[in-house]
């Protein structure tokens, strides 16, 4: 039994940080309406500052090339008071920079948009984080005193208990300055109501400034407090955020009290699984104590759901603008075209890069239709990639099924997991559905993808190469690399499910979803089922993403899990966002400009040689965009009209023609005049053309 | 003439408010039936249990023969009972003729996939058509709800609730926000829409409106009715000049 006290308390050190930063995450959720997944990045650069000061005393600016390291000791240890002051204040100065610079201008911004904010300034922080301070973790010595308690027969390191202190201190007070004092009355007047806050003399651009720069400190806080419990890297620093945001949505986003308890209740759950592990050998080995949280996570949000959500959730959520695919099949015939003679035209890693921008359009339509046309947010497409490219694997690998039916039947069994976290969207909605199916992306990631007989562990596993009536499709053939039937087959298929997608939009089907996506209420009171409707979203969005997942199996050849993390699908739903994700054009140029291995990427590494810096100029490019374009760039560039339409529009003007009339409005109309006689008084007024001419 | 919607003791309560108090109403075939009552008195409370949105209400509900109860939104308007908002509600992403067509298609498992790569042929075109035309949207159809007038909104909000023939309309408040004259328009649709097969259950303030255009009026007060009749006969209704017109200047 002491064994297990003994796991309880030692798992008082994860829960504590989970509770801190989950503490921080609320209080900028309530203030800017922000889910900021930048936050653990930034406990994780402020860790890095304080363990740099600790040991040789140099001060970290967080940027690159421009100098960056500030000695103030000449190379000499600094003590533990003003490193722990100056570390505390840099957070704070960072937290204020990053606030006026980038989430101020989208204080009215779509949820979304600031979450593609937030995703740019995580890209940017840990990119940076690794090029000062390396990958390789380190270890610091302790803060906190951790001279063994004994106990009830255990012995175990005080600082966890003196971190679940500190945690529950920081609830506590933050309960009572948000419940008791005239800034905590002023911070819930403008959550509440921005512009009755606005009225009566509150601020809220000051007041959501003043809580950002508090919840800075906490992270920075955190960051400190975690280094001497686990090795400091920049990713799995970064990755903290993910059961933060677990906790915070227990928590609803609001309760300081229920966040805290949450944390530190996920990290004793986590603890006491590893000891579960060693007592009962018949549990799953792998990952279970990773991934059970956000099981739990998950089956709780979805069975305790509201009708109405927080804030955000409802009456502040804008929806991205929509395209409306004119002539689809025009311009995928054209759009294969000019694929093909780009294809042609390109020669080795830029025509690899293209391929590889193909492939994330692939991907990017599947949120198109999902998150674009239906609204629902996924953060766990690339979980459905993921699985798509693995059991294309087996499927061709082992069960030797040929190339067409592998690929489909492939994609096809990612349609149940689709379906399954799609469940969560009959009830949750809107920023709490992101952060659900980011806890399904996480569950996954540690249950399904660390599983060495599902993902061939570290090494991967292999995909033969595609090959249709004995002609190799493969990306290699022999000493060409890579060749150009491999693209042609890649432009076929995701051309054709781009032209899918577009006919959806312009169909009953798309109409029932973008009805939906505008008014969930309205949508069943004429008699559409809403949640089956959302359900096939989601099954066809995963069917979509499991091709993708194929064709990148296809591509690498071998498919190992690192590709599928829990961030990409971060970031792949950060730049179709961005791109414009109510358009088949926004995945397009997700594609083609903002994929990291993409081809506008790669010519720039090309010509520019950014190579290294290539993730801080993404993560600065997406935070930019999102602020100047936040109906995504495709429909800036576009307009109302869609690519077609542009070419229509040109040959008129070269060979003149009758002007065109959309179809249905014509039908409609005809069959107005033909079936119902309408009384005079609607009858359009005749034209005084057509009688002069009559 | 038949029977169209029989409610029994209906009843609804929040906590221990009780928003409608055991109200029976019937609907025949074709007629125009007006629902009034003050602020608060229980007619949206009502219309959101007639229609789904209220699932633990008491007492029971037939329409057309069978039962409403326990039926989700969805279902309800599939049985031909569509409802209409105070607020519209329209889909501010889809143009007048899309948000019709909303209404008047119903697809399938299967035509849904075939539309991913067939385009298949409008269908419920004669149901738009007729929808558009009575409520004078055909000028409209490829606008979005934004661009529209108010009380082009209305309209296109009842022709959405039409598109998809019902049997019975329920409209909370459709004339509110209109001028007078857009006001006396819409009465006379109103009045043509039983020789389409449509009977209606009016719910508005507008008095002209709905002692105008109505065959019987119920009168709603602290969710119970304290008045039916004929629209002569709510205008010298002792209780319910009390309870709502507050006086005999209405006829005026």
């Amino acid at each position: 039994m002491s064994a297990f006290l003994l796991f309880v308390l030692l798992g008082l050190g994860a829960g504590s940080v989970y509770a801190l930063l989950g503490l921080g995450l609320v209080l900028k959720y309530r203030s800017t309406g922000v889910i900021d997944f930048a936050h653990g990045a930034i406990a994780m650069y402020s860790a890095y500052v304080f363990v740099n000061l600790r040991s040789t005393g140099v001060l970290e600016l967080p940027w690159i090339v421009l100098p960056h390291a500030i000695p103030l000791t000449g190379g000499q240890p600094m003590d533990l008071a003003p490193a722990l002051i100056i570390t505390l204040v840099y957070g704070t100065v960072l937290g204020l920079l990053l606030f006026l610079g980038v989430y101020r201008p989208l204080l009215r911004a779509a949820p979304l948009t600031k979450v593609c904010a937030s995703v740019g300034v995580m890209l940017y922080l840990e990119a940076t984080a690794v090029l000062n301070f390396g990958t390789t973790s380190l270890a610091t010595s302790p803060i906190l005193p951790s001279d063994p308690i004994r106990l009830a027969g255990i012995a175990f390191p005080s600082d966890r208990v003196y971190l679940a202190g500190i945690v529950i201190v920081v609830a506590v007070v933050l309960l009572v300055v948000y419940r008791f004092t005239k800034f905590g009355l002023a911070t819930r007047a403008s959550a509440e109501n921005e512009t009755g806050a606005a009225l009566i003399g509150i601020s809220p651009t000051a007041i959501a400034g003043r809580n950002w720069v508090i919840a800075s400190l906490l992270a920075a806080g955190s960051g400190i407090l975690i280094t001497p419990i686990s090795s400091l890297d920049p990713t799995s620093y970064t990755l903290f955020v993910v059961p933060a945001l677990g906790a915070a949505l227990i928590g609803r986003f609001q309760s300081f009290g229920w966040t805290a308890g949450a944390g530190l209740a996920l990290g004793i759950v986590q603890s006491e699984l590893i000891k579960l592990q060693t007592v009962f050998t018949w549990l799953p080995q792998q990952g279970l104590s990773d991934g059970a949280p956000f099981v739990i996570i998950l089956i709780t949000m979805t069975l305790s759901a509201r009708r109405l959500g927080a804030r955000g959730d409802s009456g502040t959520w804008k929806n991205p603008k929509l395209g409306r695919p004119s002539r689809p099949l025009l311009t995928s015939i054209i759009t294969f075209a000019v694929g093909v003679v780009i294809l042609v035209a390109l020669q080795g890693s830029l025509r690899a890069a293209f391929m590889s921008s193909i492939i994330t359009m692939c991907i990017c339509l599947s949120l198109v239709l999902l998150s674009g046309f239906v609204g629902q947010v996924s953060l766990a497409q690339m979980s459905f990639v993921g699985v798509g490219a693995f059991i294309l694997s087996h499927l061709s690998g082992d069960l030797g099924i040929p190339f067409p039916f592998s690929l489909i039947l492939g994609a096809l069994l990612v349609v149940p997991l689709g379906i399954l976290i799609g469940l969560p969207a009959l009830r949750v909605r809107g920023v709490s559905l992101a952060v659900v199916t980011l806890a399904a992306a996480a569950a996954m990631d540690a249950l399904v993808f660390s599983n060495v007989g599902f993902s061939g562990g570290l090494g991967g596993r292999s995909v033969p190469p595609p090959s249709i009536f004995g002609i190799n499709l493969g990306i290699s053939d022999g000493k060409v690399y890579p060749t150009i039937t491999f693209g042609v087959m890649l432009l076929v298929i995701v051309v054709f499910i781009g032209y899918c997608v577009a006919r959806l939009r312009t169909s009953a089907t798309g109409r029932m979803m973008i009805a939906v996506r505008s008014n969930e209420r309205a949508a069943a009171y004429v008699g559409i089922r809403v949640a089956p409707l959302k359900l096939f979203a989601f099954a066809l969005s995963a069917f979509i993403a499991g091709i993708g997942g194929g064709l990148l199996a296809y591509q690498q050849g071998t498919v190992s899990s690192s590709s599928f993390a829990v961030f990409s699908s971060l970031t792949v739903l950060a730049i179709t966002y961005v791109a414009g994700i109510g358009r088949i054009a926004g995945a397009v140029i997700a594609g083609l400009m903002f994929a990291s291995d993409g081809l506008f990427v790669s010519f720039l590494d090309k010509v520019l040689h950014v190579g290294q810096y290539q993730m801080i100029v993404a993560g600065i490019a997406l935070a930019i965009t999102a602020i100047a374009n936040p109906n995504g760039v495709a429909s800036e560039l576009a307009g109302e009209k869609g690519l077609a339409l542009r070419f229509v529009r040109l040959r008129d003007r070269i060979f003149p023609q009758k002007p065109p009339v959309a179809g249905t409005l014509r039908a409609v109309n005809l069959a107005a005049a033909a079936r119902h006689p309408v009384t005079p008084a609607v009858v359009p007024p005749v034209k005084e053309k057509e009688v002069a001419h009559g | 003439m038949t029977r169209l919607l029989d409610v029994n003791d209906l009843r609804v309560s929040y906590g221990a408010v009780v928003a409608v108090n055991d109200v029976s109403l019937t609907i025949d075939e074709g007629e125009i039936v007006g629902l009034i009552g003050p602020n608060g008195a229980g007619k949206s409370s009502f219309i959101d249990a007639l229609t789904g949105a209220i699932r633990n209400r008491g007492g029971n509900v037939q329409f057309e023969g069978r039962t409403l109860d326990r039926l989700a939104p969805h279902a309800v308007a599939r049985r031909g009972l569509l409802r209409t908002f105070q607020s519209v509600e329209l889909f501010d992403d889809l143009t007048i003729l899309e948000n019709l067509q909303v209404a008047a298609e119903q697809p399938t498992f299967l035509s849904m996939l075939r539309d991913l790569v067939v385009p298949s042929k409008p269908k419920g075109v004669d149901d738009i058509a007729w929808a558009s035309s009575l409520c004078d949207l055909d000028d409209v159809l490829d606008r979005f709800p934004q661009e529209l007038s108010h009380g082009q909104r209305k309209l296109a909000g009842v022709a959405r609730a039409l598109a998809k023939r019902p049997r019975l309309v329920l409209m909370d408040e459709p004339a509110a926000g209109l001028d007078t004259d857009e006001s006396i328009a819409f009465g006379e649709r109103l009045r043509s829409l039983p020789g389409h097969g449509v009977s209606v259950l009016l719910v508005d303030h507008d008095m002209e409106l709905v002692l105008g255009v109505c065959d019987r009026i119920f009168v709603l007060d602290f969710g119970s009715v304290i008045g039916v009749g004929t629209p002569d006969e709510i205008r010298n209704d002792e209780r319910v000049i009390e309870a709502y017109l507050g006086g005999h200047d209405v006829e005026a």
